[in-house]
């Protein structure tokens, strides 16, 4: 979890910095409309990131499950 | 569930009604920005999504614009391509009001294209010759203005087609609400009958709440960089979340630094009772007391009529409904799993 949050602020703080670079603001450009593009970006990836923590807790226990059975 | 399905159409629809449907017609500048009175200029005026061509350069009409009942027309206008409008306008000597400089707004009515407008567009300063042009500010110039209904989302100076993150950073925080709520409900109950269900409830709507929060938080800062310069300004509402957001990480906290689960249950439910008191005020009510860059900061509730209009109410609403099902489905999940684990420790133990 907290790697993933890492990875969400890192992008949120960083990617504008790296996208502004060279002469055309990337971001910036046709109406800011990759900003949109940005935050659904972020929220897909939140959403993603907290549904493998939940799988990878699932996995766990289903091997705990399993080694009980033998 | 019916409603699972549900939370997938509305979010779908919110992707596609929200991207989709383009922004009304807007000035992104006027060229030259300054000008002294007394003056005659030649202006032009670029246009955002806006089609000039559409229509004759004799029914299309520009006016800047100096408060609400003084302004000047164009005299000569002319429609060099889609968007841009070149016009001339004879700067009056004297300013209406007091003041050495004043700042006109730009409005374009265009019969196809609809009014719009740029606050502030042109600097008068007040020129030093006495006389030259014996123009004067019209009275009551602007009005008969075309209004065009369709399906298309208001032009915002800065803010431009982001304006769209209304569809996907406000639900968040709405999502937050309801499942904090949620949370707050089940710990309640929890306390009432000690039923260890109750208690996995809340912790399950508390943290997929502040997932939520967080991901508020994040599409918060980076929409923050594009409208209002950097992506954390220390504004009223930034800090008051940041802190209603580690009160619940501290609930966690307090979950996990017990032995016993049932004495820590009961602890954290009486925890998120006081965290659910303090959310409020620090999302709602403290912003409001101070000056924020954050819409809705000053007094009115956020989407009043000056942030949202009836077109976007269209996408907003049903975004809203959307992403809180879907955080309710995830919280679902974050349950069951809870209510699994549960059972396989009590065997082992």
């Amino acid at each position: 979890m907290k790697r993933f949050l890492t990875i969400i602020l890192f992008m949120a703080i960083y990617l504008p910095g790296v996208m502004a670079q060279g002469n055309r603001d990337f971001m910036r450009e046709t109406g800011k409309i990759y900003v949109v593009v940005g935050v659904i970006l972020l929220i897909f990836v939140g959403i993603v990131a907290y549904l493998v923590r939940i799988e990878r807790k699932l996995t766990k226990l289903e091997h705990q499950l399993k080694e009980e059975k033998q | 569930m019916w409603w699972k399905s549900l939370s997938v159409v509305l979010i779908v629809y919110t992707i596609l009604a929200g991207l989709l449907p383009p922004l009304k017609p807007g000035i992104t500048r006027v060229a030259p920005e300054s000008a002294h009175s007394g003056q005659v200029i030649r202006l032009q005026a670029y246009g955002y999504n806006s089609k000039y061509t559409g229509s004759d350069a004799k029914d299309i009409r520009f006016w800047l614009e100096y408060d609400s009942l003084h302004a000047l027309a164009a005299q000569e206008l002319r429609v060099l391509s889609d968007t841009c409008l070149e016009a001339v306008f004879t700067l009056p000597v004297r300013m209406p009001g007091t003041g050495q400089n004043a700042y006109l707004n730009a409005i374009i009515d265009h019969p196809k294209d609809g009014v719009s407008l740029l606050p502030g567009a042109l600097e008068l300063v007040q020129g030093d010759s006495a006389e030259r042009v014996g123009a004067d500010w019209g009275i009551g110039l602007v009005q008969d203005l075309h209004i065009i209904k369709d399906f298309t989302f208001p032009y915002r100076n800065v803010i431009y087609e982001s304006i769209r993150n209304t569809y996907f950073h406000v639900p968040m925080w709405f999502a937050l609400m309801f499942l904090f709520v949620a949370s707050v409900i089940n710990s309640v109950r929890y306390l009432r009958n000690g039923e260890l269900e109750y208690d996995r409830r809340a912790a399950a709507y508390a943290e997929t709440g502040l997932l939520f929060g967080v991901l508020g938080l994040v599409t918060g800062m980076l929409w923050a960089n594009y409208a209002w310069g950097k992506p954390w300004s220390n504004d009223i509402k930034q800090l008051m979340t940041a802190v209603a957001l580690l009160v619940y990480f501290a609930y966690f906290i307090l979950r996990a630094s017990f032995d016993e689960p049932e004495k820590g249950a009961r602890l954290a439910a009486v925890y998120n009772v006081f965290a659910f008191a303090s959310l409020v005020p620090l999302l709602y009510i403290i912003p409001r007391m101070f000056a924020s860059l954050h819409p809705g900061a000053t007094g009115n509730p956020a989407f009043g009529s000056q942030d949202l209009d009836n077109t976007m109410r269209l996408v907003f609403y049903p975004a809203i409904l959307g992403w809180s099902l879907l955080g309710f489905w995830i919280a679902g999940l974050r349950i069951r799993y809870q209510r699994l684990e549960d059972k396989v420790l009590q065997i082992e133990v």
